[in-house]
């Protein structure tokens, strides 16, 4: 009989009535369902902020950690037991304002993470000031003044930075959303999925209208192909998916823009220097017997035998 | 002689340290014991960098001290700058070459050194060029000058072997080796088991250095023995060479450390160099790993991703100093609250800010014992020389996973670099506790608040969820604000601590060393213990004397302490730290409530010396003087 699991916690969701968060929530909790992953072999790792709480809501582990972080978190959880499913939750503030640093750094690595980014345009658990995507000259309401730093484009910034899996979702698109977080799950290597996420509280220029009118869908373009099929055609899908990135405001694309599988992921390039890797890792490595470690005399002093100086008598 | 003290000096890039580890080697293969700090800008090629080293014939030294009996030099700036350190009858070697260099013509040398120098040779009626020191040190100082013509030494070479002429320079660091081993009376066997050590696979460069000991010993003969050491008489039929940073991480692979993070930085990326290269080994068809090194973006990257690697269940660790340990505080206050077992492994270097990135310093403890917000358990264990390193480096994984808390291994940039001969490590000795863990089920709570220790189980085991979170939280993790919870789970954090002193044994706690009924006690910690052994040693004739080497500096072990200094009166108390403030004697205060006014202190990067510590204690027990700082060492 096939087991089904729970993926909801008990616990009241104390996001704003209306916000994007909800729908982000419904679409991984269906997207966890779908795939039947298993809650003890999954861990989802949020960052701090609203987005942050989702840890808690979803019946899979839940390491809620600090601002900026969940990153480098997520990335240790996930070497030490490549065995698990990772997904990181964090907001724009989170993940490309105090965090960015992080962002690249996966990226470059192409662990196999997935990365889903709570996009509002503002920080919100701090009553709404600017962040990262918040375009040039835009004022939302708590704003004193219009926005006086630059977005940066997160797509892009993904894309440049290595990730493998490219994609923008939006809350309130809960199939299309959901559909997308299980191709992130299962693609190998490092994905990341920009998801547009109205805050009705704080933001009220990017709201669930303004997305209604300017949204599409990449996909309704059938000769649109983000999928690096053979490994000499990833140089144009690439730019291809640099050039999509750039469309912003009248028109904003959702959707895959980029994946590549012929880039070696972290945990493969580990297994080529560290023998019996994934198979045997930190998490399951023996490492003592008895309350003893596992080495010998004769054998540690074998292993550190640069170290040993026999004394000629 | 019993022991000799030794100056190798040369530019940034020449190779001494290589010559530190072929020499190390080779005087342990006879049986000499060696220690030796490595000063160095913080520079690759070019500043003036030297090995300060002991050999004894009769243990294991453990301090260094001045004067020396030896000064080896590859340039001329080394004879400007130590020529003040060779006692009478010692010697000086150097490069016939450099002879008329004028102290204006080394650009490497930082002017206030310059002046300072030509300040004091000009106070000698001495003119700052190399010819007229060392016909000063030879007629003034009696001190043998002992020239050889490094040119036409390595030229001799170069064409025997046909080597690249702008290979040259590597074997520059063989050359002061063979002269080293040739005026100490060390056979040629024994030099060339150093190159065949240091050199291995590149059996060339063994066949090379060999064929240039034969040259300088052509050159050199006639000194041969002149500062003989003695026939060691240490009896070890082992013994291990490493530096501080070698014997860490030797000693985190013994401990079964499974992931290490790190990002580079002075003086502690050597650490993880030497843990990546056993990052997977076999040995009698046992598999020592995988070790996931992991060098980070940024070292809170390399915290928050080893707290990672420990919540899915590795023993896991990271390495680095002040700077880095600044921007790891976050996640130490995470570790704090989620009661993650994490070992931070500290070498203090000069700061504040960048300060004196290569130097070495104990100004961190009020850093590494306070530093982040809120309350919490962590626990601060620092070592007082190579073998307590290995030792403490395993019990502070013990004690992170037994308690669930971070530990700092505070250590310092003078272990980090010295290297020293010590016994082979008795890995029977050697336990490993991972503490209470569970694979309980579908209602795991993980901060159970029925113990101070909640039983842990891995992220990732069969059956159980879990939530961690740096925010307050219940038993499963979730966030919760209740007055109440939070009482009661700020509470158990924090109480975890008593349950550390109690349980810790009264060895990991502190070293008590000497007279067991003093005059009077000195208080240190870390690399303090050799040189305050010494001394205590050195002035037993005339004073006695104990040591105190604190080693669990957070929780402060306040009973023993006081149990140990209570028939000694406060003022019969001196503290001593490589730091400004000796900062010890503020902790012991707010512990214990003892108020050591007695201090040593030293900040200007280099280590207490034998000689200067010896003078301090006397200063402070026979002068009345409270407050002594010291600056020997170039």
């Amino acid at each position: 009989m096939e087991h089904r699991y729970e993926y909801k916690t008990s616990l009241w969701v104390d996001w704003c009535p209306g916000c994007g968060n909800f729908g982000i929530l419904t679409a991984v909790v269906k997207a966890f369902e779908e795939l039947g992953l298993d809650p003890s072999k999954t861990v989802i790792v949020s960052g701090i902020g609203c987005s942050g709480k989702i840890a808690h809501f979803v019946n899979v582990n839940g390491v809620h950690t600090l601002h900026g972080r969940a990153i480098p978190f997520a990335m240790g959880i996930k070497l030490a037991n490549p065995e698990l499913t990772v997904v990181v939750h964090g907001g724009d503030g989170d993940l490309l304002g105090i965090g960015a640093g992080h962002f690249v750094a996966l990226g470059r690595r192409n662990l196999d993470i997935v990365v889903i980014m709570h996009n509002n345009g503002v920080y919100g658990l701090t009553k709404g000031q600017a962040s990262p995507t918040l375009p040039l000259g835009v004022k939302t309401k708590a704003l004193a003044k219009p926005n006086i730093q630059q977005a940066v484009n997160p797509i892009l910034l993904a894309l440049a930075s290595g990730y493998t899996f490219v994609a923008r979702g939006y809350a309130f698109e809960g199939t299309h959303l959901k559909n997308l977080i299980k191709m992130a799950i299962k693609h190998r290597g490092a994905a990341f999925i920009d998801v547009l996420q109205p805050c009705v509280t704080f933001n009220d220029v990017f709201t669930a209208e303004f997305y209604r009118k300017t949204i599409y869908k990449l996909d309704e373009d059938p000769s649109w192909d983000p999928v690096v099929r053979k490994p000499e055609e990833a140089r144009e899908k690439l730019l291809n998916a640099i050039e999509r990135s750039l469309e912003w405001g009248d028109r904003i694309p959702i959707g895959i823009f980029y994946v590549n599988e012929y880039v070696s992921t972290f945990e493969e390039r580990l297994s080529k220097r560290l023998y019996r890797y994934p198979d045997t890792n930190p998490s399951n490595a023996v490492i003592e017997m008895n309350g003893k470690p596992i080495l010998s005399q004769q054998e540690f002093e074998e292993i550190f035998k640069d170290y040993i100086v026999n004394v000629e008598i | 002689m019993k022991e000799i003290g030794i100056i190798l000096g040369g530019p940034q890039g020449a190779g001494l340290e290589t010559s530190m580890a072929v020499l190390g080697r080779a005087l342990a293969r006879k049986g000499y014991g060696v220690i030796a700090d490595r000063e160095y800008f913080s520079n690759i090629t070019g500043r003036h960098s030297y090995i300060h080293m002991l050999i004894s014939s009769t243990r294991l030294p453990r301090s260094l001290r001045y004067p020396v009996e030896i000064l080896a030099s590859i340039d001329a700036e080394t004879i400007f700058t130590h020529f003040d350190d060779v006692v009478e009858k010692g010697v000086v070697i150097y490069d016939e070459n450099q002879l008329n260099k004028n102290i204006d013509n080394i650009p490497s040398i930082e002017d206030y050194t310059r002046e300072k120098i030509k300040t004091k040779l000009a106070k000698l009626g001495v003119s700052p060029v190399i010819k007229n020191v060392v016909d000063y040190l030879e007629k003034e100082r009696n001190i043998k000058p002992i020239e050889i013509d490094f040119t036409y030494i390595i030229k001799l070479l170069t064409q025997r072997f046909k080597i690249d002429p702008r290979q040259a320079s590597r074997y520059v660091s063989g050359l002061i080796v063979s002269a080293v081993s040739i005026v100490i009376g060390l056979e040629e066997k024994f030099v060339k088991y150093g190159f065949e050590q240091q050199f291995r696979e590149r059996r060339y460069l063994i066949e090379h250095n060999i064929a240039l000991y034969e040259l300088v010993n052509d050159s050199i003969a006639r000194f041969r023995n002149i500062v003989k050491i003695d026939e060691p008489k240490i009896g070890l039929n082992k013994l291990m060479i490493v530096t501080g940073n070698d014997v860490v991480a030797i000693a985190k692979i013994v401990a079964g450390v499974r992931y290490q993070s790190y990002y580079p930085i002075t003086p502690a990326a050597d650490e993880s160099f030497t843990i990546e290269k056993y990052e997977y080994n076999e040995v009698n068809g046992k598999a020592v790993g995988p070790i996931v090194v992991m060098q980070t973006e940024d070292e809170i990257a390399a915290i928050c991703s080893a707290i990672g690697a420990s919540l899915s269940g590795s023993r896991s660790s990271t390495a680095t100093s002040g700077p880095g340990f600044d921007l790891m505080v976050e996640g130490l206050s995470f570790a704090g609250a989620n009661e993650v077992p994490v070992v931070i492994t500290y070498y203090q270097r000069g700061g504040p800010s960048t300060g004196q990135p290569t130097r070495g310093s104990q100004s961190d403890l009020m850093n590494a014992v306070f530093a982040a917000h809120g309350e919490f358990t962590r626990v601060v264990l620092s070592s007082g020389d190579h073998v307590e390193a290995f030792y403490d480096t395993i019990e502070a994984f013990n004690i992170a996973e037994k308690y669930q808390v971070p530990v700092i291994h505070l250590l310092d940039k003078f272990l980090a670099n010295t290297i020293a001969s010590i016994p082979v490590p008795d890995i029977d000795k050697v336990r490993i506790d991972r503490g209470k863990i569970v694979f309980n089920g579908p209602s795991y709570k993980r901060f159970d608040l029925s113990n101070l220790i909640s039983p842990r189980a891995y992220l990732g085991s069969d059956n159980i969820v879990m939530w961690y979170s740096g925010d307050e939280h219940d038993e499963y993790g979730h966030i919760v604000e209740d007055p109440e919870n939070r009482l009661k789970m700020y509470s158990k954090r924090i109480e975890k601590m008593k349950l550390i002193l109690e349980e810790t044994p009264l060895d990991i706690k502190m070293g008590i060393y000497g007279d067991k009924n003093p005059d009077y006690v000195i208080i240190g910690w870390g690399s303090v213990k050799g040189v305050a052994l010494d001394t205590i040693e050195t002035l037993s004739s005339k004073l006695r004397l104990r040591y105190i080497n604190m080693k669990l500096l957070w929780p402060f072990p306040r009973k023993e302490f006081l149990e140990i200094v209570k028939d000694t009166p406060s003022e019969r108390i001196i503290a001593v730290e490589h730091s400004y403030g000796v900062n010890i004697a503020s902790l012991i205060a707010m512990a214990t409530g003892v108020t050591v006014t007695k201090k040593i202190a030293k900040f200007t990067g280099r280590p207490i010396t034998l000689n200067e510590m010896i003078e301090a204690v006397e200063r402070i027990i026979f002068k009345n003087e409270r407050h002594v700082v010291l600056s020997y060492g170039a």
